[in-house]
């Protein structure tokens, strides 16, 4: 996403201008149906994960601080915790406990995956296991560190010092130039 | 202030900040860090990188037709938020009216008690100068019909000879009054004034009108041995009789 573009959204959010939802959702939609689908694992569940959090969006317009946090972090936190929310309701109703299945990464939607995400295994593959495991637990399963810790059974100092360097392997996979050239390519 | 930055990123409060799971004080402890701190600004924003490049790498195409069912949706609130502001304004516009009309009655209200207030103050002098005259009247009445009754006919002197009048004095009763039937032409500035000699003191009894007065019967104060006294005095009456002027005198 270039700067520009968001900036653009970012002032037709201001404005109320409903053009704004129609480039979000051509830039962001994919993205956080894929945000979606991996919290709530199923496809019917993310479409509605996914209308509630851009009406959310919408709404909340207002209240988005470019100054706080980069356009992609805070759509990211609103589909997210929109996510955990249902995905909340739904287990409170079937009583179904929120398992860790690291092996949905690789099973999920990619029937349906974009062809320059055809490398994704690849990619996610580079990343250690290890580290994986906790950005799942962190960023999709909804857990906070303490709860990852206990379920992982994985003590919170390594739990902390995972997230970290896996995240730091991210840059070493893809380095700045790819990222730039990975961003571009999804523009 | 190194290490303070160093403790800061190597606990895990940048990471739950970025995911927007700070409490209140959390949230504001990480924002002061991130504005004062360009090291913590830049971890921050990595932060930020590392998370979309990761979450993109999740990616699934949105299903066909989702687009168009969200901005749908999102147009038809917008449509109804509308029609909440036009029903927010219409419903502003018939408080207005009503505060509006509710002042106006409250100072209506207000005005009208007063003017109640006013009428009720008016009634009672009424009442007041009703139950005077029935007195009036009741005495009058008392002292015509009784037979212990002395009718005085009264004439004028040498001043005014054609000057007739009648008391009724009725000592039982302790009343008297009079009626002046004729009294002579007066010339413009000057009148007939009333006095009664009351146990030694001159009592001012008014002036005589020469028309409205004829039917009208005057009360005396009552006396044993009183004298009453006609006089002509200067237009308007006198303070005190002029016995020069002394027209009729009445003892009674």
């Amino acid at each position: 996403m270039s700067k520009l573009l968001e900036n653009h959204i970012v002032e037709l959010l201001e404005e109320r201008n409903e053009k704004a939802m129609s480039l979000l959702y051509d830039n962001y939609a994919d993205t956080l149906f894929g945000v979606a689908y991996k919290v709530v694992k199923d496809e019917e569940l993310a479409q509605d994960v996914v209308q509630e959090s851009f009406i959310k969006i919408w709404k909340k317009s207002d209240s988005y601080d470019a100054s706080k946090a980069k356009l992609f972090t805070w759509l990211f936190r609103i589909t997210r915790n929109t996510a955990i929310d249902k995905l909340r309701s739904v287990s409170t109703k079937t009583d179904k406990e929120i398992q860790i299945d690291v092996s949905d990464v690789y099973n999920v939607g990619e029937q349906s995956i974009r062809p320059e995400f055809l490398d994704v295994k690849e990619h996610l593959d580079k990343i250690e296991e290890k580290y994986r495991i906790v950005l799942e637990a962190l960023f999709f399963e909804g857990m906070t560190q303490q709860e990852a810790s206990e379920e992982l059974d994985i003590p919170l100092g390594t739990i902390k010092s995972r997230l970290k360097i896996g995240l730091r392997e991210m840059r070493k996979i893809y380095g700045a130039p790819a990222l730039v050239l990975f961003i571009i390519s999804m523009l | 202030m190194k290490n303070k930055i160093h403790d800061f990123l190597e606990s895990d409060l940048l990471e739950r900040y970025l995911l927007g799971e700070t409490d209140n004080l959390e949230t504001a402890k990480t924002e002061r860090y991130i504005a004062l701190y360009p090291e913590v600004r830049k971890a921050y924003d990595e932060l930020q990188d590392n998370l979309e490049a990761y979450v993109k790498l999740h990616a699934i195409k949105a299903p066909e037709g989702l687009k168009e069912t969200i901005l749908h949706k999102i147009s038809k609130q917008k449509k109804n938020n509308s029609k909440f502001y036009r029903f927010a304004i219409a419903a502003s516009i018939v408080a207005l009216l009503f505060a509006g009309s509710a002042f106006f009655f409250y100072d209506q209200n207000q005005d009208l008690m007063e003017k109640n207030t006013i009428v009720n103050n008016k009634i009672k002098t009424l009442e007041m100068d009703m139950r005077l005259e029935l007195e009036d009247i009741r005495n009058q009445y008392i002292v015509l019909n009784n037979p212990n009754t002395k009718k005085l006919n009264i004439r004028g002197n040498k001043k005014a000879q054609e000057l007739k009048a009648v008391a009724y004095v009725n000592p039982v009763k302790k009343l008297s009054y009079i009626n002046v039937s004729h009294l002579p032409q007066l010339p413009e500035e000057q009148c007939y004034q009333m006095w009664a000699e009351v146990n030694g003191e001159m009592v001012n009894l008014g002036v005589i009108k020469q028309f409205d007065d004829k039917e009208k019967l005057l009360a005396l104060p009552y006396a044993d041995q009183a004298v009453g006294y006609i006089t002509i005095e200067p237009k308007g009456g006198n303070l005190a009789p002029s016995v020069e002027n002394i027209v009729a005198d009445i003892k009674y």
